[in-house]
């Protein structure tokens, strides 16, 4: 499994901490905050593939949290998580471009696998733009 | 039955109510009309009668003035004609007695000298007055003085009742008299018509009879004698439903009165009154027919609608509890949820540290992998609880969605099977694998089958079996639901989806769940048959419309449970 790095944005900190944990068991890069805002701010400054955003957080909420990832980092794919309560909120969030939703509570290699799934579906995304780059940088500096 | 009893009694005061009002309003004006207008008529009636009589009165009255009048006309003449000493000849008297009587109404004629010595007679009672001198006699005197006497009816010697008649002489030298036939002076009086009890007399101011009563009465009565009143012309009155009229004649000394029974003399009137009678009568039995029809109508309706706003009322109020039990539910599920999530979590991260271990160096590694195996397996199971938590808080939004009738039927199934078993009843499917979906309400759905499968465990009670099977054809999925049962009694049959019908115990059932089942399936176009089985037990059979995504539902018109309700 190839490595990645993981934002897991919760308000829960036992819940973000444990997740943390079990990712980096797997190998994967995980880091945690516990609001949108942080969220943003840690995406601007850092090399995140995959961000794993809690729909219910206090403050900025996690549909709000989304609609700015994409504008910054188009290229990040976003898993929600939602309560059966909030399910609209995961369909939402899909249709603004997120990669899917999970239902608390959920099996964790369900999580992982998902995570996986966004991270592989990011690497196609990011040749292709690199494919894209390459030809036009051929086009304009050919030699 | 308390209650039922009370509604009872206020349905019965209300028809009683409106059939009072319609009575009061109605039939009582019309009844009083009646009664003025027959009143009237009535009056109308007695005043011909007052006018017949008093023109009979006229009439009668003349008649024997003219009777009296001719009597002492042919005395006068004769006396004008005979000196006394012609009439004091008892031969010349015979003669003219018979010349006189052709009629036969004179009894006898009486010849008096001027000192009261009688002279001559004729007559039966010759006897009886032969050498009397009638010189103190009363009428001898009279006659004497104002040369004519008219008597009342009196019994004389003879004692039998006469009237006397007598006129003297031009030269006052002799006086004739003359007894007339009293039966011929009452036939004068009793050719009047006057009915079966009327009557018609002469009285003088004493009030002793002067003619005899057609009554055979021989006396006046109190009231009667308050008549005997001096008055000009003819009078009439009522006394005690006889109508009398009254005349003076004979210069003040005789009193005729003609009395009438009123009823009696009131024949077309009557007649009129009868017919008038019948009508009102006949119109009343089909006026007061036709309004205890209308107050029982009337009365029905408001009931029956009352009632069909009582059962609404409980419906609604059992979809409010059902509402607020899955808002609860929901509330519980979703705080459940996140302490679920933790334990998933740790448990996983325990297992997945274990292998990291040396098992030798563990000394209970396999019972530490087990336990915690377990611990996900009932965190699963948990989980399971609460979707089901929340899908039941999501019933109370009524959805279509594309419905597949086995999940659902699974799904309910699950919810009693622990029930079920532990009544050692097994709960057999029968599902077809190739149902089609359709578009309905789950949740709605859901709640009918979990009434029916509830309603078969307690029929089943213990160590039975209920059978679900599902088909379907080109229209329509069936699902049916057979138990061991007893099966259901003809009696309860036809009441099965009445509101509040109960079998249970009071305070176990609301009797409202098979009502609720048949509102739902008849709004979502469906049905509810039951019956029993051959073989014993019940069955209960649903059709649920088989409808393809975006085709128009054709649900029952208006708000929950009312349109639908039984009546």
């Amino acid at each position: 499994m190839a490595l990645f790095n993981v934002l897991v944005v919760d308000d829960e900190q036992e819940f973000r901490d444990m997740t943390i944990k079990r990712l980096i068991k797997r190998d994967i890069i995980a880091e945690g905050v516990e609001s949108g805002e942080l969220a943003i701010e840690r995406i601007k400054h850092g090399d995140i593939d995959v961000v794993l955003l809690d729909v219910k957080m206090p403050g900025m909420g996690g549909v709000a949290a989304l609609r700015e990832i994409k504008q910054i980092k188009p290229l990040i794919e976003v898993v929600m998580l939602t309560g059966h309560a909030s399910v609209e909120s995961g369909i939402d969030g899909m249709k603004l471009g997120a990669f899917d939703y999970l239902m608390k509570p959920m099996e964790f290699e369900s999580l992982h696998e998902k995570l996986c799934e966004a991270y592989e579906r990011k690497k196609i995304q990011q040749n292709k733009i690199e494919q894209a780059q390459i030809k036009h940088d051929m086009f304009f500096f050919p030699g | 039955m308390g209650p039922t009893d009370t509604k009872e009694k206020y349905y019965r005061h209300l028809r009683k109510g409106l059939f009072s009002a319609f009575f009061i309003f109605i039939l009582v004006p019309t009844i009083f009309v009646s009664w003025v207008t027959l009143h009237n008529l009535r009056q109308s009636a007695i005043q011909r009668i007052e006018m017949f009589g008093v023109r009979m009165a006229e009439e009668r009255s003349d008649a024997i003035r003219q009777y009296l009048d001719q009597q002492i006309q042919i005395l006068s003449t004769l006396s004008g004609m005979y000196p006394v000493k012609v009439m004091g000849n008892q031969d010349h008297l015979d003669r003219l007695f018979r010349a006189v009587n052709e009629r036969g109404h004179v009894v006898d004629l009486l010849v008096v000298d001027a000192k009261g010595t009688q002279l001559s007679y004729v007559g039966p009672h010759r006897a009886a007055v032969e050498g009397k001198n009638y010189k103190e006699a009363e009428w001898f005197n009279d006659v004497l003085i104002g040369g004519k006497h008219v008597s009342d009816v009196f019994l004389g010697y003879r004692n039998i009742p006469h009237l006397v008649v007598a006129v003297t002489d031009p030269l006052k030298t002799y006086v004739i008299r003359a007894t007339i036939n009293s039966e011929t002076f009452n036939a004068l009086l009793h050719q009047a018509q006057m009915g079966y009890s009327g009557d018609a007399i002469i009285v003088n101011p004493e009030g002793n009879f002067q003619t005899p009563s057609l009554q055979g009465v021989k006396e006046l009565t109190s009231a009667e004698r308050e008549l005997l009143v001096h008055h000009e012309g003819t009078n009439s009155r009522v006394m005690d439903s006889f109508l009398y009229t009254t005349r003076w004649i004979k210069e003040g000394q005789w009193l005729l009165i003609i009395k009438f029974k009123v009823r009696e003399s009131l024949g077309s009137f009557n007649e009129r009154r009868d017919n008038s009678l019948m009508i009102i009568a006949a119109a009343t039995i089909i006026f007061m027919f036709s309004a205890v029809l209308l107050c029982r109508y009337m009365v029905g309706k408001l009931e029956r609608s009352d009632r069909r706003r009582a059962d609404m009322d409980q419906q609604m109020i059992q979809v409010e509890k059902m509402a607020s039990v899955g808002r609860l539910a929901a509330g519980i599920a979703h705080e459940i949820n996140n302490p679920l999530q933790m334990i998933t979590n740790q448990a996983g991260w325990i297992e997945e540290l274990l292998p990291d271990e040396d098992p030798a160096l563990v000394k209970n590694f396999d019972e530490y992998r087990d336990a915690v195996s377990k611990i996900k397996f009932h965190v699963i199971r948990a989980g399971t609880i609460t979707h089901r938590l929340l899908g039941f808080s999501r019933r109370m939004t009524t959805e279509k969605e594309c419905i597949r009738v086995n999940e659902l039927i699974e799904e309910t199934i699950s919810f009693v099977e622990n029930e079920a078993l532990s009544h050692k009843i097994i709960i057999e499917r029968e599902l077809d694998e190739n149902l089609p979906t359709t578009m309905s309400d789950g949740p709605q759905v859901q709640q009918v089958f979990l009434n029916i499968l509830n309603n078969g465990l307690d029929a089943v009670d213990h160590d039975g079996k209920i059978t679900v099977s599902t088909r379907a054809d080109d229209t329509s999925i069936y699902i049916e639901f057979s138990d061991t049962g007893p099966g259901i009694s003809p009696e309860v049959m036809k009441q099965i989806f009445d509101p509040f019908f109960t079998t249970k115990e009071p305070g176990k059932g609301t009797g409202l769940g098979m009502s609720i089942c048949y509102d739902i399936m008849k709004k979502l176009g469906g049905k509810i048959d039951v019956n029993n089985k051959k073989t014993g037990g019940a069955i209960f059979t649903i059709t649920l419309p088989l409808r393809k995504m975006g085709e128009p539902g054709h649900e029952g018109e208006g708000t929950f449970g009312y349109e639908g309700s039984i009546s």
